[in-house]
C-alpha cells in the first residue's frame, strides 16, 4: 500500500514537471529563435540554432535605443512608486485613525474609483495631461501613477493601520514627536510588510503597463517604455520574427531576472494584495 | 481654553496636509477625467472642431439602436468573460490540489506556472502570434499532429479560442498562487478525520477542501471578472480584432472608436456604458459571493 502510493506519487510528480516545460516551451521558442538568422526562423522554429547569431542583439539594442529605454521604464516606475507610497501612506494613517463622518467620505472617495475601468477615461485622462504638461516627460507619466495607483494602495494601508494600538501614537505623542516627525519615525517603520506588498504590486504594473504609455506618447517620443518600443518595433517589423523575438527577449528580460532572485518576495506580494484587495 | 481650541486647529490643519495630496491625485486622474467623460459623452465631436456640439443622448440611443459593431464586441466580451473565469479558476484549482501535494519539486512547479503572469500581456501577445504563425507550422512538419495546421488566429471561431487560451496562460499562475495559498489554511487534521471516517478523495474535495475554499474562489473570480470585461492588450497584440473584426472587445471598440475613428463623443458614450456595467456586475457580484461566504 505505501509503496504503491509512493510509486503514484512519482508519476504525478513526473507528469508535471512535463506539463510545466511544455508551458514553458512558447518561452524557450522565444529565446532560441532570437539567436536564429532570419532564413533559420523561417526554415524551423523549433530546431535550436546552428550557431548563435548575436547581430540581433546589437542591432535591435542600438535600433530601438535601449539603454534610454531601460532608464525610461526605471524613471516612471520610481516617481510612481515613490508617490504612490508616500501620498497613500499618509493619507490612510490619517483616515485610519480620524473618526469623522468627513474623515469616512473622504475614504470612500479615495477607494472608490478602483471600479472605474482606464478605458472609461482614457480620452479624458490624456487630454488633462496634456493641459497640465505631463505627458511628455518620463517624470510626468510617473507622476500620472500616482493617482491610478493610490486608490488600492490607500485601501491596502489602511487596512493595515487599523490593527496597529492607538497606544504606540500616544506614547510618541508623550515623547513629544507629532506630525510628519511621528509617521515616519514611527509608523511608516511599521508598514514594512504592506509597503513591500504594494511596491511588488506597483512595480509590475506600472514596469508591464501599455495603454497608459501608448496614449501618452502620442505628447512625446521620449516617454517611451520597453513594451511600448517593443510594440511598435514589431510593428515596423511585422516579417522578421528574428528581431522581433529578440526585441521581446530585451523587454522581459528584467522582469525574468528581477522574479528568479525575489521569487518568494513576488508571489508572496501578490497573493498578500489580492487577499487584502 | 485657548490651548484646546489652538489643539484643534492643529488637528484639522494637520488631516488636511496628510490627505489633500492623495485626493489631488485621484481627482486628478479619476474624478475629473469622468466629469468630463459624462460631459462627451452627450456630445459629438471628433477633437479637431473647437466646440463639441451638444447632442443629448443621441449617442447612447445610436449605441443601442443599431449599433452591431458595439453589439458583438459586447457578445464577444460576455462570452469570453464567463469562459474565461470558469476554466481558469478550475484549472487553478486542480493544480493547486496537485501541487499542496508537497511534491518534491513544487517549488519549481509553482514559480514555472508564475512566470508568464510577471510578462507584459502585450508581449505574451506577440509571443504567442510567433507561436500560431510560425511554431506551428514546424511543430506540424516535426509531429505530423492535424492540430499545428489549423489557422489559429486566422478563423473567427479559432481566434477566439486562442485569445482565451493565451489569457489563461499568462494568468494562471496568479489565480494558482492564491488557491494554494487558501488550500494551506484548510487544516490539516480536518481532512485526515474525513479520510479515518471513510471519505474518498472526491468526497473530501466536494465537502471539505471547496467549501473551505471559498473566500479564495471570492478574491478569485472577482479579479477574474474585473480582469476579464477590461480585456484589451493581449486581443491588440495577437489578433488586432481580426480576423475580419471578429474578436474586438468592448474597451478596444472603445479604443478604436476614440483613437483610430476619432469619435470622440461617440467613443466616450460607449466608455460610459462600459463603466456601467463593470458597476453593476461588481455589485451584484460581491453581494452573492458574500452571502454564500457565511453559509460556508
Amino acid at each position: 500500500m505505501k509503496t504503491q502510493s509512493k510509486s503514484s506519487r512519482i508519476i504525478i510528480e513526473v507528469v508535471m514537471v512535463i506539463l510545466s516545460l511544455l508551458f514553458l516551451y512558447p518561452l524557450f521558442l522565444t529565446i532560441i529563435n532570437s539567436f536564429k538568422s532570419f532564413g533559420e526562423v523561417m526554415t524551423d522554429v523549433i530546431a535550436l540554432p546552428k550557431q548563435l547569431v548575436f547581430s540581433n542583439y546589437t542591432y535591435v539594442w542600438q535600433f530601438i535605443n535601449y539603454p534610454k529605454l531601460f532608464m525610461n521604464n526605471m524613471v516612471i516606475t520610481t516617481i510612481g512608486l515613490l508617490g504612490i507610497v508616500f501620498v497613500s501612506s499618509i493619507a490612510a494613517y490619517k483616515l485610519a485613525r480620524t473618526k469623522s463622518k468627513w474623515s469616512g467620505i473622504l475614504y470612500f472617495l479615495c477607494i472608490m474609483p478602483m471600479l472605474i475601468p482606464f478605458q472609461s477615461i482614457m480620452l479624458t485622462v490624456l487630454q488633462i495631461s496634456k493641459n497640465i504638461g505631463l505627458s511628455e516627460s518620463t517624470w510626468g507619466l510617473g507622476v500620472l501613477y500616482w493617482g491610478f495607483g493610490a486608490p488600492l494602495a490607500v485601501f491596502i494601508y489602511h487596512g493595515f493601520v487599523k490593527g496597529i494600538p492607538m497606544e504606540i501614537d500616544e506614547s510618541a505623542t508623550i515623547d513629544g514627536a507629532s506630525g510628519f516627525r511621528l509617521f515616519f519615525s514611527v509608523i511608516f517603520p511599521l508598514l514594512k510588510s504592506v509597503t513591500t506588498t504594494i511596491v511588488i504590486i506597483d512595480v509590475m504594473w506600472i514596469w508591464n503597463d501599455f495603454l497608459l504609455p501608448l496614449l501618452m506618447v502620442n505628447g512625446s517620443p521620449d516617454t517611451k517604455t520597453l513594451t511600448l518600443a517593443a510594440y511598435t518595433f514589431v510593428g515596423q517589423y511585422t516579417s522578421d520574427w528574428q528581431y522581433a523575438m529578440t526585441a521581446m527577449v530585451m523587454a522581459v528580460l528584467p522582469s525574468i531576472v528581477v522574479f528568479i532572485f525575489l521569487q518568494k518576495y513576488i508571489v508572496k506580494g501578490v497573493v498578500a494584495g489580492a487577499v487584502k484587495g | 481654553m485657548l490651548k484646546t481650541l489652538g489643539r484643534k486647529w492643529r488637528e484639522k490643519m494637520e488631516f488636511g496636509i496628510f490627505t489633500l495630496p492623495v485626493l489631488i491625485c485621484i481627482a486628478v486622474a479619476f474624478y475629473i477625467p469622468f466629469a468630463m467623460t459624462i460631459r462627451y459623452s452627450m456630445t459629438k465631436w471628433n477633437g479637431i472642431s473647437k466646440n463639441p456640439v451638444f447632442v443629448g443622448f443621441d449617442n447612447f440611443k445610436q449605441i443601442f439602436m443599431g449599433d452591431t459593431n458595439f453589439a458583438d464586441s459586447a457578445w464577444f466580451t460576455i462570452k469570453y468573460a464567463v469562459l474565461y473565469i470558469i476554466l481558469v479558476n478550475m484549472l487553478a484549482i486542480l493544480l493547486a490540489i496537485v501541487l499542496d501535494m508537497k511534491l518534491r519539486t513544487t517549488s519549481w512547479l509553482r514559480a514555472a506556472f508564475f512566470v508568464p503572469y510577471i510578462l507584459s500581456l502585450v508581449i505574451v501577445g506577440f509571443i504567442w502570434k510567433f507561436i500560431f504563425m510560425q511554431g506551428f507550422s514546424s511543430l506540424s512538419a516535426s509531429t505530423g499532429w492535424g492540430m499545428f495546421d489549423l489557422s489559429w488566429l486566422g478563423t473567427p471561431g479559432l481566434a477566439f479560442i486562442s485569445i482565451l487560451a493565451v489569457s489563461i496562460w499568462q494568468s494562471i499562475g496568479f489565480y494558482l498562487v492564491i488557491y494554494i495559498a487558501g488550500l494551506q489554511s484548510v487544516p490539516e487534521d480536518l481532512k485526515e478525520a474525513a479520510t479515518v471516517d471513510g471519505a474518498g478523495p472526491f468526497r473530501k474535495f466536494f465537502s471539505i477542501t471547496l467549501p473551505l475554499l471559498a473566500p479564495s474562489i471570492t478574491i478569485s473570480v472577482f479579479m477574474a471578472l474585473t480582469n476579464s470585461i477590461k480585456v484589451f492588450d493581449v486581443i491588440l497584440s495577437l489578433t488586432g480584432g481580426g480576423p475580419g473584426g471578429t474578436t474586438y472587445s468592448v474597451a478596444y471598440d472603445i479604443y478604436r472608436d476614440t483613437f483610430q475613428n476619432n469619435l470622440y463623443g461617440y467613443g466616450t458614450a460607449k466608455a460610459l456604458i462600459l463603466f456601467l456595467a463593470v458597476l453593476v456586475v461588481t455589485i451584484i457580484q460581491l453581494s452573492i459571493f458574500k452571502r454564500r461566504e457565511v453559509e460556508a
